[in-house]
């Protein structure tokens, strides 16, 4: 959604072409992200003639401030729904950075990684928002990505798991 | 005026800046480098937006207020001390990746 669109696509500015193509998923109500990833690799692909890309679309797993126990339900359902996606896709790499749609991608590709079929590599970045505390999907994904990056270094000290790299967005 | 797709014309023409404590707002303002004053409304705020804004104001860039205060705020302000705010580094991101992937 919205800021985080903006912000995902600011830290694919940078990235080579070795990281292609690219799979973006999106939730089913998200009208707006469509626009920009699309403005976004039409730019791309004018510097590199074989750039490809995808969109996904799957169901919001929680609604902004959703009661505990429905979301619980309705992420249940989101993994479930998102386990054929990411095993067709068995992408190397899962880069996220908070909306609540990431969390059940991470978390199939996480399963997928325990059955040994595919293992990727999750990369988690905390929205450059999140000064003082973690998102709830940053509380969820510090335990299962691989690598959690935030952007102040307060997050730094309180999670010293984590990667900061300063301002990347 | 209510939804407009991008402000980014009217922020370009802007000699200030006064705004809700929205990161999307406060981050397109800082980056045209137009003075900015983010005024907090307690009652409505989700409180985890007021931490970019109290950061932001720390560090400098930023004057800070309520709105029972922002007029007293509009009357004192020096605009010229706040620092410029310099733009975010990806390329960081990009170089991190790289290393995790062995592709430097």
């Amino acid at each position: 959604t919205g800021g985080h669109t903006t912000e995902i696509l600011r830290l694919l500015s940078c990235l080579s072409e070795s990281y292609s193509p690219r799979h973006y998923v999106l939730a089913d109500s998200d009208k707006m992200s469509e626009a920009k990833i699309r403005s976004f690799e039409q730019k791309r692909a004018e510097t590199f003639s074989k750039s490809q890309f995808s969109l996904d679309r799957i169901p919001r797993s929680r609604e902004v401030r959703q009661s505990w126990i429905s979301s619980v339900v309705t992420t249940l359902y989101s993994i479930l729904y998102s386990l054929p996606l990411t095993y067709k896709r068995k992408p190397d790499l899962i880069l996220c950075n908070g909306p609540g749609t990431c969390v059940p991608v991470c978390l199939s590709a996480f399963l997928l990684g325990l059955l040994r079929i595919k293992r990727t590599i999750i990369v988690y970045v905390e929205s450059i928002c999140r000064v003082e505390t973690l998102s709830l999907s940053g509380k969820i994904l510090y335990y299962f990505s691989d690598y959690f990056i935030v952007q102040w270094p307060d997050l730094k000290k309180k999670y010293p798991k984590s990667v900061y790299l300063g301002r990347i967005v | 005026f209510r939804f407009k797709d991008s402000l980014a014309e009217e922020l370009q023409s802007a000699d200030l800046v006064i705004s809700h404590a929205g990161a999307g707002s406060c981050l397109e303002t800082l980056e045209k480098g137009k003075p900015l004053i983010v005024v907090i409304n307690d009652k409505l705020m989700d409180n985890h937006q007021l931490e970019l804004a109290k950061q932001l104001h720390r560090d400098g860039y930023v004057l800070y207020c309520n709105c029972s205060t922002l007029v007293e705020t509009l009357q004192s302000m020096n605009l010229s001390a706040l620092k410029p705010f310099p733009p975010g580094q990806p390329d960081k991101f990009a170089s991190f990746l790289d290393k995790v992937f062995g592709l430097q």
